[in-house]
């Protein structure tokens, strides 16, 4: 009787706890030499969906006849495109932001189209040129793939994944409430207890990410506290959540910090932070004062971007289907043939871009000093 | 089965031991004690008595304090939440001072004071707890080996939480006080240090940590395997051998070509449980201090294995590229 | 080699598995047996074997040394000679030695009247190491997933094989095993010590009998496991540590392919805490 019961209940207690478990046949990718480890390991069931594509509203008209600022007023922007293209992106926007009940009317005053009354509408603004500004200069992150206001918004008018300065701490001089930043299960950094708001510190400011030293002897040049190396590992966590990978995606762990050792999906992350503080920090931050109370966070900053934003659990947004021959003119006004030479998204594509960075970036400075990281 | 000696199959009842008589103290052992059936299937059944001693309850009083600062910390990092507190509590921890503090004696409470007061009461407590089973080996005429080994385990902790900050200059590079995160610091020192893997200290530690493993199941499977010839009675085989000692002794000559006797086993388990943390700590002690990238250094040293490079450059060297 | 001043008397004809006499001689101080032969057989092919490797490989630094498994896109099937078909004729070597030393044991333990627990121990390490190079493989459907033979290789594939999971130490079953591990050390060091201290008492000291060992550990926690007990303790202990390791590596990827701090989930949201 004892027997059976606790055979009974050892039963149960396994059932239970396998029952959390990815329990559904696997596959896996080698993503470096044979026998260390560096594989991707994935539940079938669990990797996440690529959002649908939505259709064209239309077919995309030819680029011909009047310009759009001969049209209409207060074209700032777009006035260079035909009025035709000009409609069509602004039935896509319609489509891939704004509210369905509200449609055009979301940005604009329809008794006075051209009117900048509605935020709505400098921000949109505001968020072409970002977008155009990643599509011409982040061909080392975003590839000849491209992103549109699909990417992030994904048919609503706020995406669903962003960030704000997090609530922090009420009086870091009292113990009651005070996590020290940390010590709580935070999705941010896939549950673990480290750091949870990597963002401040690495997609608004610029706190560096590499912790190890590049000497094996200890200097005075390389202070970095273990707590330094907590958020770092915070922020790593986030960038493997967002992408729904692990840490050999990019790196052999044998030596986090050495790039001969790390494969170029490494090099294509690292201009993808660099993207993402250029967007908060030059597009995005600056429209505090535009953007509404409801669409900011705690301490009155914007919503901001991360790598979740745009890539919802996938190492390539939308499955890496381009969505940017929809909308030609969200490439932006710098591209150059040469990036569109580049071959198709892999790792052949990120060495031709990190060869000559400075044709993504538009700096051709010359080689910085190597200073310690 | 029975007869593999797995679990006690008769039970003796009678008076409890009270154990050798003790020399006047302040503390007398105190006739506390009682049997427990299930504890008795294991090994003894009896429980207690129970000697407290005048180090024994200053040690009990800086446990008490130790956990009751750590626990009341984390407590009130969830707003004196109870059902949070312990809903979260893998999560909660009391974290040493921040690096702007560096070696700052007395850190403001809850900036770091309350981890330096628990880590003070938590090594007091050690001490005094060693200091205890010191004196009581030398009461009872024993030997200090137990002592010893145990001062090897606290030479760890106070490297961890008190030597190494002090050489680095800083509180921050101490352990915080928590289940998950004590485990998120073991984490980033290794990716702050550049694999530890690669600290050879290190490696030895682990080859003792599992050599301690293999050498307690080799010994323990032995002993019982030997049972039915007395063979768990070690002191008495040691003094007079019997067929229990020569037969584990063959055993193994016979399996492996080599043996120990009933003495020196224990002395092989002494040393390899007692080299843990001690090449431990030193593998501690040097990291930041002498060395501060491992795989560099293993790189230097050649013992880091080669593979194929990838090709790929650091884009921060590169003309041009976003810093 | 010359016996043991005991040892004749102990040296006596049977209690072999298989054979019958045929193997039961001893070289040495080593019983050979049946299983002794196997053994030696398949440990000098599999060490041979690594050296051949070695020699085709770039180094004969020992550190350096590397003999990995084959890529993951062999799955189950065999792999050329030096892309991973080494290791897998290295690895059927391997668990051949240890299977049949651990019944080279049984024969021991047999032939001087003693219990089982040695092999039976010695068996949760060939598990550990079975887990590690095929069952944890097999379930995830390539060799590849092995760990490749080298001293600090092996490490590289540790660290990685953890970092599939974001942060490893938050894997319950490798929490349980750490812990084994650690307790298992600890419960030596004070049994070694507790026996030391008491046949080593000091100048002038009488040897101490198990009524001392059980009061001093009384005096000091309150409780002693006594003398068969502490070995019981001890074999248990180190027998979860590697079951526990073995187990926590059999579920990284055949059952939890995400973050380990993920898991941890589960709890967060248990129906108890609203």
């Amino acid at each position: 009787m004892t027997r059976s019961l606790t055979i009974a209940a050892i039963g149960g207690a396994t059932l239970t706890l396998l029952a959390g478990c990815d329990l559904g046949p696997k596959d896996s990718v080698q993503t470096g030499y044979r026998g260390a480890g560096l594989a991707q390991i994935v539940d079938r069931s669990r990797v996440a969906e690529a959002t649908a594509i939505p259709p064209a509203p239309y077919p995309l008209p030819p680029d011909e006849g009047p310009r759009a600022s001969e049209t209409y007023q207060n074209v700032q922007v777009l006035g260079g495109l035909s009025t035709e293209r000009f409609n069509h992106l602004m039935a896509e926007m319609n489509q891939w932001v704004a509210p369905p009940e509200a449609g055009c009317n979301y940005c604009h005053n329809p008794e006075n189209m051209a009117s900048d009354e509605k935020y709505t509408k400098i921000v949109a603004r505001r968020m072409i040129q970002m977008t155009q500004r990643i599509n011409s200069t982040w061909a080392s992150h975003v590839k000849q793939t491209g992103v549109t206001c699909y990417t992030c918004h994904r048919g609503k008018p706020v995406p669903d994944f962003k960030w704000a300065l997090a609530d922090g701490t009420p009086n870091p001089r009292s113990i009651r409430g005070n996590r020290r930043g940390q010590n709580a299960p935070d999705p941010n950094v896939g549950y673990a207890s480290l750091p949870s708001d990597p963002f401040a510190a690495y997609f608004a400011g610029k706190a560096n990410i590499r912790v190890a030293s590049d000497n094996a002897l200890p200097s005075a040049d390389h202070v970095v506290s273990i707590k330094d190396a907590e958020k770092s590992y915070g922020l790593m966590m986030h960038v493997s959540s967002a992408l729904g990978v692990n840490c050999t995606y990019c790196h052999n762990s044998q030596s986090f910090r050495a790039w001969n050792l790390s494969r170029g999906q490494r090099a294509t992350a690292y201009y993808g932070i660099r993207m993402v503080r250029q967007s908060n920090d030059e597009y995005i931050s600056p429209l505090q004062s535009v953007f509404p109370a409801n669409r900011k966070g705690p301490h009155g900053d914007p919503y901001k971007v991360n790598c979740t934003t745009c890539h919802q659990g996938l190492s390539k947004p939308l499955g890496g289907v381009s969505m940017i021959d929809q909308a030609p003119v969200l490439r932006g006004p710098l591209v150059t043939p040469a990036a569109t030479e580049a071959g198709p998204a892999g790792s052949g594509a990120v060495l031709d871009a990190l060869a000559n960075p400075g044709a993504m970036t538009g700096k051709n400075e010359p080689a910085p000093t190597p200073a310690r990281q | 089965m029975q007869y593999q000696n797995i679990f006690t199959q008769v039970q003796l009842r009678g008076p409890l031991e009270a154990g050798p008589p003790v020399p006047p103290s302040t503390f007398d052992r105190g006739n506390l004690a009682t049997y427990n059936y299930w504890i008795g299937k294991l090994g003894n059944a009896q429980i207690g008595p129970f000697y407290l001693g005048t180090l024994g309850v200053a040690s009990l009083v800086c446990a008490f304090l130790a956990i009751e600062i750590i626990g009341l910390n984390m407590w009130a990092s969830v707003n004196w939440d109870p059902i949070q507190f312990v809903r979260q509590l893998p999560w909660l921890a009391l974290e040493p001072p921040g690096p702007e503090w560096g070696f700052t004696l007395a850190v403001p409470l809850a900036e770091g004071g309350w981890w330096q007061m628990a880590g003070f009461f938590m090594s007091a407590s050690l001490i005094l707890f060693w200091l205890r089973t010191y004196r009581r080996a030398k009461t009872m005429g024993m030997g200090t080996h137990v002592a010893w080994a145990f001062a090897a385990g606290i030479f760890l902790i106070l490297v961890l939480g008190f030597v190494r900050p002090l050489l680095m200059g800083s509180w921050a590079e101490a352990v915080p006080f928590g289940i998950f995160p004590h485990l998120d610091w073991t984490a980033a020192f290794s990716i702050r240090y550049g694999n530890l893997f690669y600290n050879p200290f290190h490696c030895l530690s682990i080859v003792f940590l599992y050599g301690s493993t293999l050498l307690f199941a080799m010994h323990g499977a032995t002993i019982l395997a030997v049972g039915r010839y007395g063979g768990e009675r070690e002191i008495e085989q040691i003094t007079d051998r019997g067929t229990a000692s020569e037969r584990a002794a063959l055993f193994w000559r016979w399996t492996m070509g080599f043996n120990a006797t009933m003495e020196s086993i224990h002395r092989w388990a002494w040393w390899f449980a007692v080299l843990c943390p001690i090449t431990g700590g030193i593998g501690i002690l040097l990291t930041g201090t002498v060395v501060d990238n491992w795989y560099l250094w293993a790189v230097l040293h050649s013992f880091a294995p080669d593979y194929p490079s990838t090709g790929v450059l650091d884009p921060a060297t590169l003309p041009g590229a976003p810093r | 080699m010359a016996l043991l001043s005991f040892e004749r008397k102990y040296r006596v004809r049977g209690g072999t598995l298989i054979g019958g006499d045929l193997f039961d001689f001893w070289v040495g101080p080593f019983y050979v047996g049946f299983f002794g032969v196997t053994t030696a057989i398949s440990a000098i092919l599999g060490t041979a074997l690594i050296f051949y490797a070695a020699s085709l490989g770039p180094t004969w630094n020992p550190w350096l040394i590397n003999i990995a498994p084959p890529d993951l896109e062999y799955g189950l099937a065999l792999a050329p000679l030096r892309e991973g078909g080494f290791w897998q004729i290295i690895t059927i070597c391997a668990i051949v030695a240890f299977t049949s030393w651990a019944l080279r044991e049984v024969e021991i333990c047999r032939k001087l009247g003693m219990g089982y627990h040695v092999p039976f121990a010695y068996g949760f390490a060939i598990f550990a190491y079975v887990s590690l190079v095929v069952i944890r493989p097999l379930m995830l459907g390539a060799w590849g997933h092995g760990f490749p033979y080298g001293i600090f290789s092996h490490l590289d594939w540790v660290s990685n094989t953890g970092y599939q999971y974001l942060h490893f130490h938050y894997n319950p079953a490798h929490m349980l095993a750490v812990s084994f591990f650690f307790m298992t050390g600890g419960a030596l060091a004070f049994h070694g010590a507790l026996v030391l201290s008491s046949v080593n008492p000091g100048k002038g000291q009488e040897v101490k009998s198990p009524e001392y060992e059980d009061a001093f550990f009384r005096d000091s926690i309150g409780y002693s496991v006594g003398t068969l007990g502490i070995h019981r303790l001890g074999l248990l202990l180190a027998l979860s540590a590697g079951f526990w390791s073995a187990i926590c590596i059999i579920i990284s990827g055949p059952f939890w392919t995400r973050g380990w701090p993920e898991w941890w989930t589960w709890w967060l949201n248990l129906p108890i805490w609203s």
